[in-house]
């Protein structure tokens, strides 16, 4: 068993801003919560408190049901990836990964054949005598999981593991952080400021700015209903398009209110297919693959939408029609930014 | 054009080089050559080449024992000194405590502190102590280097924070993170700095002189001042004899240096980037 309580925790540094407000988040056995949100905003500082490695001024920090506030980070049992692996340089791919199990007295034969094994699920058995000096970022990446995998433990912290990799190692690793924790079981918190990473990988998100947690919901319910602007802006690529409500159709009468519309939801055409359009004109495109992003100069700013490739594409600097379906729209209050 | 010039080039400044070395070398291989010469030979301006000089100084004036004194006083004071040294540069370098910046200041402003200074106050602790005469009285004050505390807290300083980290969470604790993360990572700064330390308490001549009197106790830098005393009679001083002695004094460090040149070069190369 393995949850993690967070109670009203409050962080600053000395002689600095406060970083975190009162964040309350429970994670469950087994759950893999993503954090996410933009640089500065609290999310590593909230995973170190949980390792340990840093003092929360207030509030309480529960593990596995037990007050952990004061247990130093060698008693709270937790395994951590860094987001520069922080390998030891002096030691070999087996002594990084068995460093931790050596630390715990446990026997040479057995730390070393535990090494082995998790080596091999991470496919580093032929780099086991290296140093890291000699690996690739992706192989690093892959003993600094694998130092964490060795441990006798069911939690794992992430901070940024895949930030330092190329999109396609990113990718493949993303696909085997994913697997290992299906085939462990474990409880992982992984910190990130990639929106893609926190949807494809999480069972529930939580959304953090300013040291204030948004939202923490799962990754559908986040991204179908945003609790405020700023998680609707920050989750979702193309990102959301806002427009004043006196600006659409539709919604005229509300004042106060932003309509946000997602890219994905808006229908291309020539000519006006009726009222729930907005009219622009389109500015440039831009190919992802299967799908082309048009963006596009209405009334109320630039907005994006999203047209398939085998759809007839309209040139840039022609005139079109940006229909969207009322029921997907969020609407936000202009002056808090809550969801209305 | 252009590669005959840096062709040039390269060759004028080995030619500098080779010639700087053998000024600075001249004098060492001057003295070693003079400690195969017979005195008579010598002063007469021959050459008469002789191991008589090494079995006089060893033989006749004990200088095996000085050796023995100096390699024990060295390296006892080196393994001590480091020993402390790497322990204060860890605590100032990675904890914050009460009084930490005063204490680091404290030992910062002991560089400034002429060692001459502290002569009297040390023998009259060590003679209050009855520590005078003894392996003891030459060894403790010695072994607290407040330059290598700070040039080790400086590098210390520069490994980063997050190795100690994984090493937390891995489960060490602050002595398993100094001694197993740590130090094998700031080996090039510790052997710089430990034969820095070796050579430094190799050459001492001042604090022998005066903390010891038992001529069993001495090292080999006073061991070698007394030579020119052997035979206060004569006029003349056995300068072969002397280059023998001298050339036995400078052999063990030129052998230190050579086993960690590697990691001395390292550790100066790394020290001045930091």
């Amino acid at each position: 068993m393995s949850s993690i309580s967070l109670r009203d925790i409050r962080k600053s540094y000395a002689n600095g801003p406060r970083v975190l407000h009162g964040v309350d988040l429970d994670i469950g056995d087994g759950e893999f919560v993503v954090i996410v949100g933009p640089s500065g905003c609290g999310k590593s500082t909230l995973l170190r408190l949980i390792a340990g490695l840093e003092r929360c001024e207030d509030g309480e920090i529960v593990i596995d049901g037990r007050r952990a506030n004061e247990l130093p980070p060698q008693d709270r049992n937790i395994a951590m990836i860094f987001q520069n692996y922080a390998l030891y340089p002096h030691m070999s791919v087996l002594e990084n990964i068995a460093f931790g199990l050596e630390l715990r007295k446990v026997p040479r034969k057995t730390r070393e054949a535990r090494a082995r094994e998790v080596a091999e699920t991470l496919q580093l058995t032929p780099y086991l005598d290296r140093k890291p000096g000699a690996l690739s970022g992706g192989q690093r990446q892959r003993v600094a999981m694998g130092r964490a995998m060795a441990r006798d433990t069911s939690t794992f912290l992430m901070d940024e593991p895949l930030s330092n990799l190329d999109n396609a190692l990113r990718n493949t690793m993303r696909t085997e952080i994913k697997t290992i924790h299906q085939q462990l079981g474990a409880t992982i918190v992984f910190v990130t400021h990639d929106q893609t990473e926190a949807l494809s990988l999480a069972d529930r998100i939580a959304v953090m700015k300013d040291g204030h947690l948004q939202q923490f919901d799962t990754p559908a319910a986040i991204y179908d209903r945003p609790v405020n602007r700023f998680v609707a802006s920050f989750l979702g690529t193309p990102k959301m398009n806002f427009a004043p409500s006196d600006a659409i159709t539709g919604w005229t009468g509300r004042r106060g209110v932003e309509v946000g519309l997602r890219p994905d939801t808006l229908r291309l055409h020539r000519e006006r297919p009726g009222a729930a359009s907005i009219e622009a004109r389109l500015t440039l495109t831009e190919m992802t693959g299967s799908e082309v992003v048009l963006h596009c100069q209405t009334q109320s700013g630039v907005m994006s939408a999203i047209a398939h490739r085998g759809q007839e594409l309209p040139a840039p600097g022609d005139r079109i029609w940006l229909e969207y379906d009322a029921a997907a729209a969020h609407l936000f209050d202009m002056q808090s930014g809550a969801r209305v | 054009m252009t590669r005959e010039k840096s062709a040039r080039a390269l060759w004028l400044i080995n030619g500098l080089t080779l010639l700087a070395a053998i000024i600075f070398l001249s004098p060492v291989l001057y003295s070693i050559w003079m400690s195969f010469q017979t005195s008579d030979a010598y002063y007469a301006g021959g050459v008469d080449f002789t191991l008589r000089n090494y079995e006089v100084a060893v033989g006749q004036y004990n200088f095996a024992r000085y050796l023995l004194n100096s390699v024990i006083v060295s390296g006892i004071v080196t393994l001590l000194g480091l020993s402390f040294a790497t322990m204060a540069a860890f605590a100032f370098a990675r904890f914050e405590f009460r009084g930490g910046n005063l204490m680091f200041g404290a030992v910062v402003a002991t560089l400034m502190i002429p060692s001459h200074i502290t002569l009297i106050p040390n023998y009259l602790t060590l003679a209050r102590a009855g520590m005078l005469d003894s392996y003891a009285g030459l060894i403790l004050p010695a072994i607290s280097s407040g330059f290598a505390a700070f040039f080790l807290r400086q590098y210390i300083r520069g490994i980063p924070r997050a190795l100690d980290e994984a090493a937390y969470m891995d489960g060490a604790t602050p002595s398993k993170v100094l001694w197993r993360v740590i130090v094998p990572i700031s080996k090039p700064a510790i052997f710089s700095m430990g034969l820095q330390l070796f050579i430094a308490e190799w050459n001492n001549y001042i604090w022998p002189l005066v903390a010891i009197s038992e001529s069993d106790l001495f090292t080999l830098q006073i061991g070698l001042a007394r030579l020119y005393r052997v035979n206060p009679g004569e006029d003349v001083i056995d300068w072969p004899l002397v280059m023998a002695a001298s050339t036995i004094t400078i052999l063990p460090v030129l052998l230190g240096f050579v086993l960690v040149e590697r990691h001395l070069v390292r550790g100066i190369t790394m020290g001045a980037v930091k």
